[in-house]
Formats: C-alpha cells, structure tokens, sequence
C-alpha cells in the first residue's frame, strides 16, 4: 500500500475523487428545507445540478471518499486493498472547509461523502459520522449531504449518522448473491440488506414521531438510495430489474442507480468488455426504471423468463406497445390517465396536461404537439375524436418499421456501430439469447 | 388598426393593458406591440404608452383579485422573458393582453391557462416555461467569485429579466454572507447585505476595478474546484456532446471551470 505523507489538498482531492467517481448517484433531490435565515443552505426538492462533467454526468454534489485505504478485497473496486493506487485521507476538517467554500461559491449543492473500510467498518462509520456532525454543528451546514452506510457497521451509528445526513445509501453492488461472493467475498447479502432494512425502518417510525412533534428531528428525509454495477457478472435484465423491483416494494428505496461496469483493475474474474462500457444496456434499464416509478408498470409486464433482456433497438415501452397491439389504439379524448401513460411519446408530464386541457376542449393532434406529445411516436397508437393522424395500420411490423426510422431511438454511435456492440450484449449474457420477434425484425431493418 | 407601443417592462405591458381596454376602440381593433415595432403598417394608428405605476397597480389588484395569485405568477413570468417578438411567433404584450381579455370575459384565471389551443395562452405558456428554465439554469451555473472585502460576487448574462428570483434564490441560501448579483444584459445589480433583504439597482454605480480583485484564497479554492471537476470525470465515458446539452455553451464564460474552454 503507498501511503504518502503530507500531501497538499488538492492532491488528497484528485486522488479521492478519482476513487469515489464511480458511485453514480449524484442528485441532491427529495427535500425541501428552507433556509433558516442564520446559516448557509437550504434545499430544493426537484434537486440542482451545478456543472455537467466531460462524461456529461451532472456534478451536483462534492462527491469524495473519506479514505481510499481498504481492508476490503472488492474485485470490481479500483481502492481495494491488492490494488497499487496511491491512497490518501481527509481529515474532518478538510472536508468541512472544502465543502464550506464550494458551497457559498454555488459550486455544489451538498457534500456526497462515501468511504474506503479504513481498520474496521466500525471505526470508518464513526470518522463519517464526527464529519457529519462537525459539518452540521460547528459549520451550521443547512444544505444537502448524502453519505454511504458502510455495511457491517454498527446499527446505532448508523441511525446517529441518519439524523444528520438527507439521503443514505447502501450500494447491492451486485444483483444476486452469487456475483456477491464471488467478487466480494467481506460482503455478504446479509451485511447488506440489513442496515437498509434499519433505514426504512427509522424512517418509517421518524414519519410517525413527525406527525406527532413537528420539530422531531428528521431521520433521513430525503430516503434511500442503492446502485448495482450492470455487465460484470451474467446477471440478465429480468433478473436486474426484478431485484430493483423487489427493492423498491420491500424496502422503500427512492432510487436503484446502475452502473455500466468498467474494468479498473484488470481483474482476471471480470469481462474485458473491448467496447467500452456497456451504456446502453444500462440506458434501457434506466428507462424501465421510469416506468417502474413513474409510468405504472410492473417488471413481469416489461420482460419475462422466455425474453429476459430488452430489445436494444426499441425502447422498452414502445417495445411493450408492440407486443400489446390489442389494447391500442387509445382515444386521446376519453382514455383514463393511467391508460395514456402507457401510450408510447406520452410522458407523464403530457399525460397531466391532456387530462386537464381535455375538460375544457375537444384535443386534436396540433394540439397534443403543443402540449408536448412526441407524435412521431405516439400516432401509431392514438386517436383523437375516433380519427388516426395518418393512414397507418396497427401491425407489428409497419409500426416498428416507423418507430426504427426515428433516429432519436437508438444513440448514434451504437446505431452507427452497429453489429459490433450488440455481439457484445449477447455474449456473456447468455449462452444462446433468443430474439424476440420485434427485434429480429428491427435487426433485419438495421442490416438493410 | 389601433397599436399600442409598450415598453417592454411589466410597468409598461401592463399600462398597455389598462389603455389599451380604457380606449374603448373595440377588442377587435387594437393590439399591442413591445418596443418599436421594426415596420410601421400604412392603416394603423400607433399609440405610444406611457408607463405608469398607477396603471399597473390596478391591473396587478384586478388580477390577483380576480384570478388569483398563479395567474398572476404566470403573466409576471412570461412578461420577464427577453423574447419579445419574432415573425413567426405572437408579440409578447399582445399574449398578455389577449389572455387577460380571456380570463376576464371566462372569468376563471385557471381554466384559461389549461386551454393551451387559444394561441395567446400557448404563447403565455411556452414564454413563462422560457424563463423558468432560464431561471432555473442560473440557480446552477452562477458562480460566485470572494472578493478582497469578503462580498461574494457573480456576473450573469440572462436572456430573460430573471434576476428577482435569482436573488431571492441566494437570499434564502446565503443569509450570513454580503453578496451582489450583476446582470450583465439587463444591467441591474441585485445587491445583498447579511441578514438583510436584498434590493435591485442599477448597474452605472458598479466599481468595475473593485469586482476583479479577488481574496487572497479565491485562486486557491478555485484551483481546487478545478480539480475536482477534472478528476470526477469518468474516462471510458466521455461524451462532450451530452455535457454541451445539458450544458449549452452560452453559459460557459460566467462559469469558473468552463470558462477555460470557452
């Protein structure tokens, strides 16, 4: 291990940015605090992006490790404890100051503090927790802070440091517990999921004391989060999605973030993956997150076990319109919100928007542009006063066709790299993937 | 064809508004224009506006009486906007007035603004979205610089009139710091004193020596956001095309670690 003595701040800073830039989350969203009219901060629900790295991820918050030293042997993880990295630490105050400074520059909205395991998860807990309360006490930092339970710490230090702290997170790292032993063999699903299941509990039980004592202290308001690395171990998108399904049933989560693998380490355990990393798979298991969350879908509807990875030319829900064909075309003036949210180019926010433009007036399609409504999508599937926009023909086949030509669908260089990459989602996934229909059609057309 | 020439304020829309319906020439035979319009039409009469606060507050009283204070909200936000008239697009004035008449005629402040048909209601729409996102972005891209005396200081350049709600924004957040707000475009300066209110002034009093001498730390902390910017990148991911959408480059030179690649 290469630990160097009296480095200046900013070195400390590269190196523990370095070492925390792969944890994905980054947004500063779910609470509203106002500011208290003495002290710096104060938070804004839909949450602020300050800057847009040259990966164009947003840079909301000053995302660090604590420590990149590690007691842990994670193989997916470029701090673990075989790794030759430099390794550094902050000291409480270097992070308050630093987070201070940036944030009355409007730099950052909060600090995202995460950590390496440095001698135990105990003694790693407590160093970000005495942060947070310096931070919070001594500093009177009002703003956003999201910090990382570290598994296997103890459960009172956990719930200490939730009192301080908006939003908590615990990543899964990986989707089954397999892959889990297999790459991180000091973690355990156990050690996992049970401080998350102590978070949701203390927010549950927090919501009730709020109700009662308004100035009850808040327990993690901003709730939890989780992220799994997609594309190091074979792990399907049935399987992916049913997870985050599970999680966001079962233990409240506000968000499951996924993360396109990227070899750091070399690692002889891991897929070398050529292409890069594998950003459109995780693309779509965002968009089928959405519709999780948002669009009233469920898991089963989207994928099952005989078709267990989405198809890379459609996104998922144009693919599920395609495959429920019986339930289309939808009448724009009539439907039920739920049913427009299903119709593909309808976005929730339009879907609003229809439902209350369409009391006061008979919608037609130039109206649905205005209101915002992707038409190049959605006019295969709807009607407006019993009349289609265009002559079309509900068949698979000539939708797809239409839905193909709009090139906003796949990104441009997958679509212009064309068979390399999909190769590379199929191998490794499975032994032998079977298409489903629609995409053995889009591949035809891809190929012409 | 009567045209009524506003300025293009909320002082000088709105007093359009309150002649333009006390003229009594007939809804039908007036519209209204903000700024000088570039080609004057052989049969109209141009009527030029003089803003008066007097005007504007008894629209501003009939409004928020009337329809509420989101109605209000609503044309205050699309009276902001900088766009004020294109060939294609409905003049800025002309929208408020004509959606005024609307609700006022149907009496019901909300319903008007859901019935996005009526051009002049989408054009409020699309105005008032406008300078949210304009607002909105500066709440993200504004950077404050430490200056000698301890005042935080930032320069924007709007397109839209959205300094109120910035300062009011950085009020809420910064409450124990000095700091002034200096928008270049509009030339206004929002200026505030700790633990105080802030207030809006003009900006032909600003000391433009004394806002480019920095602290003694200033370089040193944005030497350190830098790097951090630098570093939190993700090689194997790069995709300058995605950070310039969610980033458009007009904002690049107010920002501190953009403005290299300006």
């Amino acid at each position: 291990m290469n630990i160097q003595q009296n480095m200046s701040l900013t070195e400390k800073l590269a190196i523990l940015t370095d070492a925390a830039k792969y944890d994905v989350a980054c947004t500063s969203s779910g609470v509203d605090r106002k500011g208290d009219g003495r002290h710096t901060g104060n938070c804004i629900s839909a949450g602020i992006c300050h800057s847009f790295a040259a990966d164009g991820r947003c840079i909301s918050l000053l995302k660090i490790l604590f420590t990149n030293e590690c007691i842990f042997n994670c193989a997916y993880c470029q701090n673990n404890c075989n790794s030759d990295v430099p390794r550094a630490s902050f000291t409480p105050d270097e992070v308050c100051t630093l987070t201070m400074e940036f944030y009355r520059r409007n730099y950052i909205e909060g600090l995202f503090l995460s950590s390496g395991i440095l001698i135990s998860p105990d003694y790693t807990m407590d160093l970000i927790y005495q942060t947070l309360y310096k931070l919070r006490h001594e500093h009177h930092f009002n703003g956003y802070i999201h910090v990382k339970a570290i598994p296997g710490a103890d459960p009172v230090l956990i719930q200490r440091t939730g009192f301080l702290a908006d939003r908590m997170s615990i990543n899964l790292e990986l989707p089954t517990a397999d892959g889990l032993k297999k790459l991180a063999p000091y973690k355990s699903r156990r050690t996992i999921l049970k401080p998350m299941r102590l978070i949701q509990n203390g927010i549950t039980e927090n919501k009730q004391e709020l109700t009662v004592y308004r100035k009850a202290p808040q327990f993690v308001p901003a709730g939890q989060s989780t992220q799994m690395i997609i594309g190091a171990t074979p792990e399907n998108d049935y399987q992916i999605m049913r997870v985050a399904e599970t999680l966001y049933r079962n233990f409240d989560l506000k968000r499951v973030f996924y993360s396109a693998f990227i070899n750091v380490n070399g690692d002889a355990n891991l897929p070398a993956l050529p292409g890069g990393p594998p950003l459109l798979r995780e693309h779509r298991l965002y968009q089928a997150d959405w519709l999780l969350r948002y669009y009233d879908f469920t898991v089963d509807e989207l994928l099952s076990e005989d078709r267990p990875d989405f198809n890379i030319y459609l996104d998922p829900k144009c693919d599920w319109a395609l495959r429920h064909l019986e339930d289309f075309p939808v009448e724009i003036n009539r439907a039920p919100y739920r049913t427009l949210l299903r119709v593909p180019g309808i976005g929730y926010k339009s879907a609003r928007r229809i439902v209350q433009a369409r009391r006061t007036a008979t919608l037609d399609f130039s109206d649905l542009k205005k209101i915002g409504v992707v038409l190049k999508r959605a006019l295969y599937f709807i009607t407006c006063s019993g009349r289609m926009m265009y002559r079309t023909k509900l068949e698979e086949n000539y939708i797809c066709a239409g839905l193909m030509s709009d090139r906003t669908q796949i990104p441009r260089d997958i679509r212009e790299s064309g068979y390399r990459q999909i190769s590379l989602f199929d191998c490794g996934m499975a032994d032998q993937t079977v298409l489903p229909q629609s995409q053995m059609i889009a591949e035809e057309l891809a190929a012409n | 064809m009567y045209v009524f020439v506003c300025e293009d304020s909320l002082e000088g829309i709105f007093t359009g508004v309150y002649d333009a319906c006390a003229s009594r020439l007939g809804h039908r035979n007036i519209r209204l224009t903000t700024g000088e319009p570039e080609n004057y039409e052989l049969f109209s009469e141009y009527i030029p506006v003089t803003p008066s606060a007097d005007k504007t507050g008894k629209v501003i009283r009939t409004i928020t009486s009337r329809f509420g204070m989101q109605f209000y909200e609503s044309i205050y936000q699309a009276v902001m906007s900088g766009e004020t008239h294109s060939d294609k697009k409905m003049d800025k004035a002309d929208a408020v007035y004509e959606t005024i008449l609307l609700a006022l005629s149907c009496g019901d402040g909300q319903k008007v603004l859901l019935s996005l048909g009526e051009p002049c209601v989408y054009r409020i729409f699309e105005l008032c979205r406008a300078t949210n996102h304009e607002a909105h972005r500066h709440l993200e891209f504004l950077r404050f610089s430490e200056l000698e005396n301890g005042v935080l200081f930032a320069s924007i350049h709007p397109k839209d009139n959205v300094l109120p709600y910035i300062a009011e924004h950085f009020t809420d957040r910064l409450p124990s710091e000095n700091f002034m707000i200096y928008d270049e475009t509009h030339q206004t300066v929002a200026v505030h004193k700790a633990y105080k209110s802030y207030l809006l002034a003009d900006a032909d009093d600003l000391d433009l020596d004394k806002i480019k001498r920095y602290s003694e730390n200033e370089q040193e902390y944005r030497k350190l956001w830098l790097t951090f910017f630098d570093h939190i990148a993700i090689d194997p991911r790069r995709n300058p095309k995605l950070q310039i959408q969610m980033m458009p480059r007009r904002y690049w030179s107010d920002m501190t670690e953009l403005i290299r690649f300006a």
